[in-house]
């Protein structure tokens, strides 16, 4: 079963996650608020997947995924990011992450992207 | 298989089967010198053998049609896998033995003979080529082959920001390759390039070293992806840089196929490539307009009536009844009917005008293959091929021609070591060429080899008693013209090639029969021009008409140098049999007609009649006979074949008719001297 952080600083998202990922056979081992947060749970859980929300305090997704990908060069992350993001999303994903959705997305094309890493 | 009804069939199959053979090794000899052959030449052989094979089968010759079968399989893999180790010179060998295979064939089938031959042997040898390529280039796909794909890809709209998805995908692309170019370009604070990939697509282009199955699993799996097509790429190859920062874009819209089109018929793109290469090659090659196919045997009767109406016109015009009477009207029209007549024989004269460039392109298949075995470097250089000539003059060269290009390979040009020590150029060159000079065509081969031997040809000259003037009188060109007699070779050996027992004598015999003439110049360690000059039809030629006797005869105008009436004072000199006469201070043969012909006439004395002289072979004679009656254009008929069998006849070339509806005999002046 793979394991799950995910990283969002709006409870709501993170229990929609939880929810359906667990629904659908992933094991989730963390959730964190922040940047930095998710850092140090990337470092202590070493989960093979991170879902990751771009806009949050103290450090956010940017900085987040490339401290991550300090860390660990073949983390696989996932931006989960909101409608007009696209320069944070492009950042993103020049800083490491492997691939995006938009909100609101379907549960479907989660799924479907989280397949391929 | 040869029953009544298949023969126009048949004849068809013939035919075009012959015609594609010859476009094959023009193609593939081009083809050779650059030692690749592209795609455009690939697909036009795989046609041409596609073609023969669906011919050939529909004709029975299941033989042929397996050959063929067996090329196109080789070609197939050439096409669709684009190997890079191909041995270019054994793969035109293999077609140029498959062309000859069928070649042959098809000649025992114009015979009417059994087409036996066995396709085994050389199906071996093909098959055994497509399997060191296929072998060839598999090791080499291990080791490092980039392929270049072109992908479009259509993004799901539902996931939004595909400039990103885009940008994602060539991120993780980035993995498996280094050059990489994609449209649009732009993918950022760009909104045209949004209505772009979801109207045309995302298109990327790249080089990579991984499977094709692969690179389709990266596309298959990418959720975002809804659509994507692998596009074979019809535009000119993009130049990818491996440079990254230099992204070009195939965003000209001119220069890339639309793809709604290529999935619909990826055929025609097909095609229309073939053509657009097809454009550019004919710029440069010899004019290759549109034609159709008409039976010779047609086009000759057309010939035959157009030459009866000139002539029927000139009967009409000359008729015995007009003579006298006043007719204005019938002057004026006749006369514009006698420009109409002219129109047209000179349209239909043209329509049997050929360009020499297929005799002249026959060439370089002989020095290649002369080349090779010799080992000598030999580059044959065409010039004027598009020159016209009558298809029957066009016959009848072909074999001259050929036979004077392997002399110069074979005893013309020396050895590569040879060239190389005596400080001249490797390479060997043989030029061919082609002009019209007034109504004749002027064909010249020259090579650089090493000339003609002055002093050999005189011994040998001497030897066979062919010299009648005394030695010093002779001219070098005088000397070289002698390897034109009968019987004359100096090279003692006979190879493959030249000196199979038809000699130069041959060669100008044939230019001789359709009213040509061959001469030959030299300079010793240079090399030797032969000059061959040519009527440019045989058909209608400018006739002048003689009287010996009772008979009329006709000679070509284009041999008369002058005619006179000798007088009294003109120095006339009898040497054993040959009487001579002095016309400014040179003296030339005389041929009595009447003496030669056989004919009763009462008018014996020089004086009394008239001297034509003519040239030919730079060869100046008089000819004496009782009058000359004028000169008109004759259209030249084959004797009859009855006639054609008696011995005397060798001194006609052929008959016509005459304004006053009389015959007139065509006199072949080569033959009437030999006597």
């Amino acid at each position: 079963m793979k394991k799950v952080l995910i990283v969002d600083d709006a409870e709501f998202m993170r229990l929609s996650l939880r929810t359906f990922l667990g629904k659908h056979g992933y094991e989730i081992i963390g959730e964190a608020a922040d940047g930095k947060m998710a850092l140090d749970l990337y470092e202590k859980e070493r989960p093979d997947i991170v879902t990751m929300d771009l806009t949050m305090p103290v450090m956010d997704g940017i900085e987040s995924i490339k401290e991550i990908m300090k860390i660990d060069k073949d983390a696989k992350i996932l931006v989960v990011s909101a409608m007009g993001q696209e320069t944070k999303v492009r950042d993103a994903i020049l800083a490491g992450a492997k691939n995006f959705i938009v909100k609101p997305f379907t549960e479907e094309s989660v799924l479907k992207v989280l397949s391929t890493f | 298989m040869s029953d009544k009804q298949n023969e126009p069939m048949l004849d068809m199959f013939l035919f075009e089967t012959q015609e594609l053979l010859n476009e094959l090794e023009q193609d593939l000899l081009l083809g050779e010198k650059s030692d690749s052959l592209d795609l455009a030449k690939i697909n036009e052989i795989f046609r041409i053998m596609h073609t023969i094979k669906g011919s050939a089968s529909m004709m029975f010759y299941t033989h042929i049609a397996s050959v063929a079968h067996s090329l196109e399989d080789l070609f197939y893999c050439l096409r669709e896998e684009n190997p890079k180790i191909v041995d270019y010179s054994r793969l035109t060998d293999l077609v140029l033995e498959v062309s000859d295979f069928i070649k042959l064939e098809l000649e025992k089938i114009e015979q009417g003979l059994e087409p036996d031959a066995d396709p085994e042997q050389i199906k071996n040898e093909m098959n055994q080529m497509l399997q060191k390529i296929k072998q060839d280039n598999m090791e080499m796909e291990e080791v490092n082959s980039m392929e270049q794909y072109k992908v479009v890809i259509f993004f799901d709209e539902a996931c939004q920001m595909e400039n990103m998805r885009a940008f994602t995908l060539i991120r993780e692309l980035e993995d498996i390759t280094n050059d990489m170019v994609y449209t649009p370009n732009e993918l950022f604070d760009n909104e045209e390039a949004l209505q772009i990939m979801r109207k045309e697509g995302f298109q990327i282009t790249f080089l990579t070293n991984i499977g094709y199955s692969s690179i389709q699993q990266i596309f298959a799996e990418n959720p975002f992806i809804r659509n994507f097509e692998f596009v074979e790429d019809l535009c000119e190859e993009l130049v990818i840089s491996s440079n990254h920062d230099d992204i070009t874009s195939c965003s000209d819209e001119s220069n890339c196929i639309k793809i709604e089109e290529l999935k619909v018929e990826e055929n025609k793109a097909d095609k229309s490539k073939i053509e657009e290469c097809n454009i550019e090659e004919h710029k440069a090659q010899a004019p290759n307009q549109k034609m159709i196919s008409v039976n010779v045997n047609k086009l000759d009767v057309l010939m035959d009536l157009v030459g009866e109406i000139v002539m029927l016109e000139e009967m009409v015009m000359k008729s015995p009844d007009l003579e006298g009477l006043k007719l204005p009207n019938f002057n004026k029209t006749a006369t514009q009917l006698q420009k109409l007549t002219g129109e047209l024989r000179e349209i239909v004269m043209s329509i049997r005008m050929l360009p020499l460039s297929f005799t002249f392109q026959k060439m370089h298949r002989i020095v290649r293959d002369m080349s090779k075995k010799l080992d000598k470097n030999v580059e044959i250089v065409l010039e004027g091929e598009e020159t016209e000539v009558d298809k029957n003059i066009i016959e009848k060269i072909s074999d001259p021609i050929m036979h004077l290009v392997r002399n110069a390979m074979d005893h013309g040009i020396e050895t590569m070591e040879m060239r190389q020590r005596i400080g001249k150029p490797i390479t060997g060159t043989i030029k061919l060429s082609a002009q019209n000079v007034g109504s004749d065509v002027l064909i010249t081969i020259q090579d650089d080899g090493k000339g003609l031997n002055k002093e050999k040809i005189l011994q040998k000259a001497k030897k066979n008693g062919l010299i009648v003037k005394p030695e010093g009188e002779l001219t070098d060109k005088e000397i070289y013209n002698f390897i034109f007699q009968p019987g004359f070779s100096t090279k003692e050996n006979i190879s493959e090639f030249s000196g199979r027992g038809v000699g130069m004598d041959v060669v100008a015999k044939n230019i001789e029969n359709i009213g040509g003439s061959v001469s030959v110049d030299s300079e010793e360690g240079k090399g030797m021009i032969v000059y061959l000059k040519l009527p440019l039809t045989l058909a209608i030629i400018e006739g002048m008409n003689l009287k010996v006797g009772a008979s009329v005869f006709t000679i070509p105008t284009s041999i008369v140098k002058e005619s006179f009436r000798p007088k009294s004072n003109d120095a006339l000199m009898k040497e054993e049999n040959h009487e001579m006469i002095m016309v400014r201070g040179e003296v030339y043969p005389i041929l009595r007609l009447h003496h030669i012909l056989n004919i009763k006439t009462e008018i014996t004395d020089l004086h009394e009649g008239i001297m034509i002289m003519v040239e030919q072979n730079d060869q100046k004679i008089c000819i004496f006979c009782d009058a000359l009656l004028g000169q008109q254009q004759v259209v030249v008929k084959a004797l009859p074949s009855y006639l054609r069998r008696m011995n005397q006849m060798k001194y006609l070339a052929g008959c016509t008719l005459l304004g006053d509806g009389t015959i007139s005999l065509i006199l072949d002046l080569a033959n009437v001297k030999k006597k």
